[in-house]
């Protein structure tokens, strides 16, 4: 078996996402992925919850390794198992050892993303009884699926122990589920394709383009850890998949519409506060690090610098072509973007919106400006729970708006922020 | 009781940091005497102070070790901390530097302590307790693993819309144990102790 995984990464330079194996996936850090997590938990109760998260990793993880194992030729039941078991370590997951069949099985993760990073943020302040990582879970038994060329659905997966519950590993049960999943049509490069609209610069273009192609090089040359994490600017990063936070963000966001309407508001708000708490922590701690020195100078702390800075370092990791089009340091930010991997996710299966959908990138919107305007640069703060403790307690000064929507018929999506 | 008189009380004491009075069971801060030049405020601290002493309290009658008299002595990285309760009513919370000599800290504590219980003497008499929907949501944002979600996260859970939220004194009862389980699920844990 010769695989060659860095081969099938693919980055479209024009609107600023990745595909892996026609994939689209995106990295995002430990702190949004446990905080969406929650927010699905929160919204429809534990069980449903994990349910939902389950069969969303499945599904989302049966696609990427039926790929992969279509582009790379990968044939044999054992190798695709191999394949899927370094896939995992390789998009920062954790290590996964598989003992299971067509019939079913054990799986043991070691490590985990989730189970390990929600012990690391939140283990000692809240005692956890039920698992975290459905994600894992559901990798598992898509793993399984396409290694022995069942229909997706064909395996149920549960996780019996779980690093967050105080176990020192993972491990996840498969066994027959006597039934299949109906598959959606996956949103791959093609549907994506259908979806981005024409691409157009801002202010600043030139900068936040050589900068963001700068750190694509860089995260080019990064890799996962023996533990198969990737641990780095004060968080753990994954390598995720677009479609498993759209198909839980959306599916959940909509149940609450129509059962919970009055609740339509927080479940919005909570979403948004999932890429707050990403942007902040995580972008925070790209510009505070050595290597950004190291690729683009000093941090001044100068507000424009910093909202530049951002704006590249979210086109490195594949949110999209983020622009500026308007920025007056301590009143108002306007971005636009051609394309979120969430609009490009929402107009292929959902109907139109009648308002903003992209919630990732109103919270990353409002997180720039808390960047800009908030954090003493000078004094090289850490960014830790403290520090946004600190910040964020008592609100923040300034709110954000989706005026514009491409899953609501427009030409681009574009956040405004301006103070309360 | 006037900030002015805790301050006649403790501002002579030697290695004193400072003197926080909690009002019980709500864990609000009462009144604090504090150098002018901390750093932290004392609102927060003194309602964790106030928990502090209740679980004590709880852990030691669970036990069947419980007595008034009880006390809890603290030594961190930088100061000793001595927590007293007063008659279920309120806590006082008295910090000393690390390293002053326990004796003179006990001697200090109990000439404080006898002023202060003096003058606490007036407003022990029937004390307001806040509704429970208010101490459940308070005790929820001191503890909360993202304090500034938590809100949201109980409105989403519970279905309660977050302006309802905003003023617990207002919520009807029938919203209690909803809340009440939304709130040990965010927490993990299995029971409140309020």
């Amino acid at each position: 078996m010769s695989f060659n995984l860095k081969e099938l990464i693919q980055y479209m330079a024009s609107h600023n996402h990745t595909f892996f194996a026609h994939t689209p996936v995106v990295y995002h850090c430990h702190h949004f992925n446990l905080f969406l997590d929650q927010t699905i938990d929160d919204a429809l109760g534990s069980k449903q919850g994990l349910e939902l998260r389950t069969h969303a990793a499945q599904e989302a993880t049966y696609n990427l390794l039926e790929s992969i194992c279509h582009f790379a030729k990968i044939k044999l039941p054992l190798d695709r198992i191999q394949v899927a078991s370094t896939v995992f370590a390789a998009m920062g997951h954790g290590s996964l050892h598989f003992s299971a069949n067509q019939r079913g099985g054990t799986v043991r993760g070691d490590y985990t993303h989730y189970g390990f990073s929600w012990k690391d943020k939140y283990g000692k302040a809240v005692r956890r009884t039920l698992p975290a990582d459905a994600f894992g879970a559901g990798y598992a038994a898509a793993a399984v699926e396409v290694a022995y060329d069942l229909p997706l659905g064909s395996l149920k997966a549960e996780e019996t122990t779980c690093i967050a519950t105080g176990a020192p590993n993972c491990e996840f049960t498969l066994s027959p589920s006597g039934t299949t999943t109906k598959r959606q049509s996956p949103v791959r490069l093609n549907e994506t394709k259908k979806a981005l609209k024409t691409v157009f610069h801002g202010d600043q273009e030139e900068t936040i383009a050589n900068i963001a192609q700068g750190l694509v090089q860089f995260l080019g040359t990064l890799s996962t850890d023996e533990r198969g994490l990737l641990q780095g600017f004060g968080v753990f990063v994954t390598m995720h998949l677009a479609e498993y936070y759209n198909r839980i963000s959306y599916d959940a966001f909509y149940h609450i519409t129509k059962q919970m309407p009055q609740s339509t508001g927080v479940m919005g708000g909570l979403l948004r506060e999932s890429g707050h708490v990403c942007v902040f922590n995580t972008f925070g701690g790209i510009l505070n690090s050595p290597e950004w020195e190291g690729l683009v100078g000093p941090i001044t702390g100068n507000p424009l610098d910093i909202i530049v800075g951002c704006c590249a370092i979210g086109r490195a990791l594949g949110f999209g072509h983020w622009t500026i089009h308007d920025f007056a340091p301590n009143q108002s930010l306007t971005l636009r973007t051609p394309s979120t991997y969430e609009s490009n996710y929402h107009v292929n299966r959902h109907e139109m919106a009648n308002e903003g959908r992209c919630f990732f990138f109103q919270g990353a919107s409002l997180a720039m400006m808390q960047l800009a305007h908030r954090v003493d640069w000078k004094s090289k703060p850490d960014f830790d729970q403290d520090l946004y403790n600190d910040l964020f307690r008592r609100g923040v000064p300034w709110v954000v708006e989706e005026t514009k929507c491409i899953s609501k018929g427009d030409e681009f999506c574009e956040t405004q922020v301006h103070l309360r | 009781m006037t900030p002015t008189s805790l301050t006649q009380i403790a501002s002579d004491v030697p290695s004193l940091q400072g003197v926080l009075i909690t009002a019980m069971p709500d864990c609000l801060m009462f009144d604090a005497y504090l150098p002018s030049n901390t750093t932290w405020t004392p609102e927060s601290v003194a309602s964790y102070f106030g928990d502090l002493v209740r679980a004590n309290r709880e852990a030691l009658k669970s036990m069947d070790n419980w007595s008034s008299d009880m006390q809890v002595t603290i030594e961190s990285s930088e100061s000793l901390i001595i927590l007293k309760e007063v008659q279920e009513q309120f806590v006082i919370g008295f910090i000393f530097n690390l390293g002053t000599p326990i004796g003179m800290v006990r001697l200090h504590v109990q000439k404080m302590l006898r002023n202060i219980e003096q003058m606490l003497a007036s407003f022990q008499a029937d004390p307001e307790e806040a509704p429970r929907a208010v101490r459940i949501i308070d005790y929820l944002q001191r503890y909360a693993p993202d304090p500034h979600a938590s809100l949201m996260r109980l409105a989403l859970k519970t279905g309660i819309p977050i302006d309802s939220l905003n003023e617990p004194h207002l919520l009807s009862e029938e919203y209690l144990d909803s809340i009440e389980v939304a709130v040990q699920e965010i927490l993990g844990l299995s029971e409140l102790h309020i």
